[in-house]
């Protein structure tokens, strides 16, 4: 986990359905090794009750490749005592300029979703 | 051989039921950006094997003009479970000469009740997506 620096890839679940942050959802970072062709888990988390993970990647160990961030959101609405749609949620994206911040938050309900990259 | 060719007219009559009843789940993409149907995109649906969680693949398609892919999947071979509808969307902004954030869109998504329709469309630009359960 990083340190004092912040991580330049910062995630935001936001439970769209009752308009609050997802608190306390598993999630895991991952990246693409290019030569063996399989996704390497470099870190893991649990939003917080703003529905922010910090330090999910040091500056350092964020090189330019193929990411995925996974979000156990099946079992949130599990929690909650609903049923989703979607047993869990990944987005896949590619990091060019890893001095770049990058914002992806991750906006659900049972039923949808949606993600974007911001910074 | 006998047998063969009349299970292969059963399988051919029934993709063209398929064709004519539609398909239980359907897919739209769209072209958030432009404003206009994500056409030509590349896509594959997957189903999960429950005992050892390994994907197979059931069809590979491609949207027509409409941003619509028919016939993605028999009633028959419709059954409860987790699925997977891969989009080649990385290819889709490339064909027009643009970089995307995203190289391919995944969703996965579970299935209780085969005898419902359901629609999963993605609503997609370079630097964002979105999906929903319709119907």
């Amino acid at each position: 986990m990083a340190g004092a620096e912040s991580s330049p890839l910062t995630t935001y679940v936001v439970n769209t359905s009752d308009g609050v942050p997802g608190a306390k959802i598993a999630l895991s970072l991952h990246r693409l090794d290019t030569n063996l062709m399989i996704w390497t888990m470099i870190g893991v988390g649990t939003t917080n009750e703003d529905g922010c993970c910090p330090g999910l990647i040091s500056q350092e160990a964020f090189i330019p490749g193929m990411y995925k961030l996974r979000f156990e959101t099946g079992l949130y609405w599990e929690r909650l005592g609903k049923t989703s749609f979607y047993p869990y949620v990944e987005t896949v994206f590619t990091i060019q300029n890893p001095a770049q911040k990058f914002n992806l938050p991750l906006l659900m309900s049972p039923f949808s979703y949606s993600t974007h990259r911001g910074n | 051989t006998f047998r063969l060719q009349q299970l292969r007219r059963h399988i051919l009559s029934e993709s063209k039921i398929t064709t004519m009843s539609g398909s239980p789940l359907t897919t739209h993409v769209l072209n958030t950006a432009l404003g206009v149907p994500g056409s030509n995109v590349t896509l594959r649906l997957y189903q999960q094997d429950p005992s050892t969680d390994v994907w197979h693949l059931i069809t590979t398609g491609t949207t027509n003009d409409d941003g619509r892919c028919p016939g993605l999947i028999t009633q028959q071979q419709f059954k409860s479970g987790v699925y997977k509808l891969h989009f080649e969307t990385g290819q889709y902004w490339a064909r027009m000469g643009q970089t995307s954030f995203y190289p391919y869109v995944e969703i996965v998504f579970t299935i209780t009740d085969p005898e419902q329709k359901y629609h999963v469309p993605l609503l997609v630009s370079r630097f964002s997506y979105s999906t929903y359960r319709g119907s």
